[in-house]
C-alpha cells in the first residue's frame, strides 16, 4: 500500500524551471485575505511581521525617552509628575528590553535563519506563528495599561520590596510581571524553533564548520534564551503569587527573602544583555564580510568567542548586587568573570579589524554602521569592566555612570549593528534597495547624536547625579551637561526618523534589488528578493563557507523533496547529511485562537486565581485543535 | 578504525565541555562556601579551584589529540568541511580560556579576605 502511494507521489525531480517554481509557489502560498493573514505559518511572513512590531514598540519607547530627556534638559522641569516619571521610565526600559531589543533580533532570526541554512520553512511554524501573537498581545497589553494609567512603575527590574503588594498596591506590578510571561513564552518558542533548525534543517553539506555566523550566533542566543528566560518567568510568577494568593516567597518576615527577586532577575538579565548583543555580533560578521570582500578571519575563534561568551554570561549576574551586603569574596569571583568576559569580546573585535585591514573595504551605509558600533562598544566595554571593579561600581552604583555604560553597550553594541543589518538586508526582504544617501545621514546622525546624548552622562555619573530622578535642583550644577545630552538625544530621535522616511521612500520608489546586490556570499541571497514562498525551488548543496564565493556560478543542488505537499528535509547534526523528507504544516488559525486563550488566561490571573481553573479549557480545546490529526502522510524515509 | 582512534574521534569536543563545566562547578562551589569562609579557613576553595583549572586544562589536552594530525587545516583552508577537527579546535580554545577564568577566580580567592562584606 505505502509503496503504491509512494511511485504516485510527484517529486521534484520531475518538474524544472517554471513549471517547478509554480507548483511549489502554489503549495507553500499563504492563503489569501484576511483570514489567510491570520492563518499564515510562513517564516518569512512572520518574521517580517515581528520585524515591523518590534520597531513600532522602538518608536513609542523612544517618545518616552524624549519626553524623559525633555524634562532633564533644565532644573525643576514640570512636564511629568512624580508618578508619571516613574511609570515613563519603567515603561521605557520594560519596552526597549522585552517588546524591542530581544523580540527584534529573533524577528531577524525567524526571517533570516531558514534562508541562510538552505531550508523551506523554520521548524514548527505553527509554533512560531503563535509566538508572534503572543509577543503582540503582550506587548499590547503592557501599553493599554499604560494608557490607562496602570502602566508599571517599579522599573523594569521590579525589584522586592517595591514591588511587594504593601509598597505598590495597584495593578501596576502584576501587569509588568504578566507582560514578563508574555514575551518569554514568546521568546521561548522562537529559541526552540532556532536551535532545531539549525540542528536539524541545514542544507546538505552545511557542516558544523561551514554555518554562517549569524546563524551560530542565533544558535548560542537561543540556548541563553532557553536557560536563562524560565529564571524570571519563575520569578514574575512567584510575585504575582506573592501579590495574589499571599505567598511569601520575598517577604523576609515569613521566610522569604527580597535578595531571591534579585538573584532570579539578574540571573535572566545579564545574559539578557548578551541575549540581545551576540546576534548583533553574528550581523556584524555578516556584513563585514560582504564588504570587505573576503571571508572572516579567524573564524573558528569566532565561533569560539560566541560559545565562550554565552557561557560566561550566566557567571556574572551578581556583579549587578555588589552593593547588597553579599561577602567581598562572592563579589571578587565575580569581577573575575566580568572581566575575563573582555577577551571573547575582545578576540571577535581583532578578528574583524582584521578583516577590515586584510580586505578592500567598501564603505557603505551597512559598514558604516558596523565601524560606529566597533568605536562605540568598545567604550562601552571599557566602562564595562570599570563597573566591574567593586570599588568603582560602589562608587557609581544607581547613578548616571551606569546609565551612559549601558546604553553604550546596548546601543552601541546591537542597535548599531541591527540598523546596519537593516540596510543589508532591506534588499532581501522587499526587494529594493534602501537610499544610500540618506543611509548616510542616517548614520552620522546617529553616531553623533548618540554620543552627544549618552556621553555626558558618564560625567554626570562622576558628579553624583542618581538614576530615575525627575527632576533636580539648579545648585547641583548638572543643567548644562543634561542640556547638552537632551540636545543629543533629539539628534538621535532625528536619525531614526530618516530611517523610517528612508524606509516608506524605499519601498515605493527605492532602486529594484537583484538576487545579491551586494554580491555576499552566503545563501538568503541565492533566490530571489524578496525569497518566493518555498524559498528555493531546489535544496542547495553546500560544499564552501562562502558559498556563492567558492564558485559563483554554480550552486549545486539535490532533488526528491514532495512536489505535491510542503516537505522539509532533516538533516544531520554535525555532518549535515540527508536523512529524513518532513512534512512541514499547513497554515492553521488555531496558533492565533490558542495565543487568545492563553492572553486571557494569563490576564485574568493577575485579577483572580480562579483564572487558572477557567482559563485552563480554553487553552485545552485550542490546543487540540491544533493538534488534531489531519490525516496527512506520516513520515518518510 | 583502531580503539584508540575512534576513542579521540570520540572526545573530540572534550574542552568545549570539560571548560565550561569546570568553570561552573568552581563559581557556583566557590560561592556556595564563600558565606562560611570567614568562620574557618576555606583553603578546601582553593584545592577545589586547583583541580578545576587542571580539569578544564584537559579538556583542552584531549582535544589537541583529536586535532594533532589535522591541526592546520581548519586555519588555513576557509572552505570547511571538517566539522570534527573545527569543533576539537574549539575545544582547545575553550579548555584554555575557561582555565583562565577560572585561575582569575582563585587568585581573587587568595587576595580578598573571606571576612569582608
Amino acid at each position: 500500500m505505502s509503496m503504491a502511494v509512494e511511485q504516485k507521489e510527484m517529486r521534484d525531480d520531475a518538474l524544472h524551471g517554471l513549471q517547478l517554481a509554480t507548483r511549489l509557489e502554489g503549495i507553500w502560498r499563504t492563503p489569501s485575505g484576511l483570514m489567510g493573514a491570520l492563518m499564515s505559518v510562513d517564516h518569512k511572513i512572520i518574521g517580517r511581521r515581528y520585524i515591523v512590531t518590534a520597531f513600532a514598540f522602538l518608536v513609542l519607547g523612544g517618545l518616552l525617552a524624549i519626553l524623559m530627556r525633555i524634562q532633564l534638559a533644565g532644573a525643576e522641569q514640570r512636564l511629568l509628575s512624580p508618578d508619571l516619571y516613574n511609570q515613563v521610565f519603567t515603561m521605557h526600559g520594560s519596552t526597549m528590553m522585552f517588546l524591542f531589543a530581544v523580540p527584534v533580533m529573533e524577528a531577524f532570526a525567524v526571517y533570516l535563519v531558514p534562508l541562510m541554512v538552505g531550508t523551506r520553512n523554520i521548524a514548527f511554524p505553527r509554533l512560531n506563528a503563535f509566538s508572534y501573537w503572543m509577543f503582540l498581545f503582550g506587548g499590547c497589553f503592557l501599553w493599554i495599561s499604560f494608557a490607562f494609567n496602570v502602566g508599571p512603575d517599579v522599573g523594569w527590574f521590579a525589584y522586592t520590596p517595591l514591588s511587594s503588594l504593601q509598597f505598590t498596591p495597584s495593578k501596576r506590578a502584576d501587569v509588568w510581571a504578566q507582560m514578563i510571561t508574555f514575551t518569554e513564552v514568546a521568546a521561548l518558542a522562537v529559541a526552540v524553533e532556532i536551535i532545531v533548525t539549525v540542528f536539524k534543517q541545514r542544507a546538505p553539506g552545511m557542516t558544523l564548520d561551514r554555518i554562517p555566523l549569524f546563524v551560530w550566533a542565533m544558535l548560542v542566543t537561543a540556548f541563553l534564551v532557553l536557560f536563562a528566560m524560565p529564571s524570571i518567568m519563575v520569578a514574575s510568577t512567584s510575585l504575582i503569587l506573592d501579590r495574589l494568593v499571599s505567598t511569601r516567597f520575598y517577604d523576609p518576615s515569613s521566610g522569604g527573602n527580597v535578595l531571591l527577586w534579585q538573584h532570579l532577575f539578574w540571573f535572566f538579565g545579564h545574559p539578557e544583555v548578551y541575549i540581545i548583543f551576540i546576534p548583533a555580533t553574528g550581523m556584524v560578521s555578516m556584513v563585514l564580510a560582504t564588504f570587505a570582500r573576503r571571508p572572516v578571519i579567524g573564524y573558528p575563534a569566532i565561533v569560539l568567542s560566541l560559545i565562550a561568551t554565552g557561557f560566561l554570561s550566566f557567571g556574572l549576574w551578581v556583579h549587578h548586587m555588589f552593593v547588597t551586603g553579599l561577602p567581598q569574596l562572592g563579589a571578587g569571583l565575580f569581577t573575575a568573570s566580568s572581566m575575563l568576559i573582555a577577551v571573547p569580546s575582545g578576540l571577535q573585535i581583532f578578528c574583524w579589524i582584521a578583516t577590515l585591514w586584510d580586505g578592500r573595504p567598501v564603505y557603505r551605509t551597512p559598514l558604516l554602521f558596523v565601524l560606529g558600533f566597533i568605536v562605540i562598544f568598545v567604550i562601552g566595554g571599557l566602562s564595562g569592566v570599570m563597573v566591574a571593579s567593586v570599588p568603582i561600581d560602589t562608587q557609581v552604583h544607581d547613578t548616571y555612570f551606569v546609565v551612559a555604560h549601558f546604553h553604550y553597550v546596548l546601543i552601541g553594541g546591537a542597535v548599531f549593528p541591527l540598523i546596519g543589518a537593516v540596510y543589508y538586508w532591506f534588499p532581501k526582504i522587499c526587494g529594493r534597495m534602501l537610499s544610500e544617501r540618506l543611509g548616510r545621514w542616517n548614520f552620522w546622525l546617529a553616531f553623533f547624536g548618540f554620543n552627544i546624548a549618552f556621553f555626558p552622562m558618564h560625567i554626570l555619573g562622576l558628579m553624583g547625579m542618581p538614576r530615575r530622578v525627575y527632576t533636580y535642583t539648579p545648585e547641583m550644577g548638572w543643567d548644562r551637561l543634561n542640556l547638552l545630552s537632551s540636545v543629543g538625544a533629539a539628534i538621535f530621535a532625528l536619525s531614526f526618523a530618516v530611517l523610517l522616511a528612508n524606509a516608506i521612500y524605499s519601498l515605493r520608489r527605492g532602486m529594484p534589488a537583484n538576487d545579491n546586490p551586494w554580491d555576499a556570499s552566503t545563501l538568503e541571497w541565492a533566490t530571489a528578493s524578496p525569497p518566493p514562498p518555498q524559498n528555493f525551488d531546489r535544496i542547495p548543496v553546500v560544499t564552501h563557507r562562502d558559498p556563492l564565493w567558492a564558485d559563483p556560478n554554480i550552486l549545486p543542488v539535490i532533488a526528491g523533496l514532495s512536489a505535491e505537499r510542503r516537505e522539509v528535509l532533516l538533516t544531520s547534526l554535525a555532518d549535515a547529511e540527508p536523512q529524513i523528507r518532513e512534512a512541514s504544516p499547513e497554515p492553521s488559525i488555531w496558533p492565533l485562537l490558542t495565543a487568545i486563550a492563553t492572553t486571557i488566561f494569563f490576564i485574568g490571573s493577575i485579577f483572580t486565581p480562579w483564572a487558572v481553573v477557567w482559563g485552563t479549557p480554553p487553552m485545552a480545546i485550542t490546543l487540540i485543535g491544533w493538534f488534531w490529526p489531519t490525516g496527512s502522510k506520516e513520515d518518510e524515509e | 578504525m583502531t580503539v584508540n582512534e575512534s576513542s579521540v574521534r570520540l572526545l573530540y569536543w572534550a574542552g568545549v565541555a570539560l571548560g565550561p563545566a569546570a568553570w561552573a562547578a568552581n563559581l557556583q562551589g566557590v560561592y556556595a562556601i564563600s558565606h562560611l569562609a570567614c568562620e574557618k579557613a576555606m583553603w578546601g576553595g582553593v584545592a577545589l579551584s586547583t583541580l578545576l583549572v587542571l580539569a578544564s586544562l584537559a579538556g583542552t589536552v584531549i582535544s589537541a589529540r583529536a586535532v594533532r594530525r589535522r591541526a592546520g587545516t581548519e586555519w588555513s583552508d576557509s572552505a570547511g568541511g571538517g566539522p570534527r577537527t573545527f569543533m576539537a579546535w574549539l575545544g582547545v580554545g575553550t579548555g584554555v580560556l575557561f582555565a583562565l577564568v577560572i585561575a582569575d577566580q582563585l587568585l581573587a580567592a587568595l587576595v580578598i579576605s573571606p571576612c569582608l562584606r
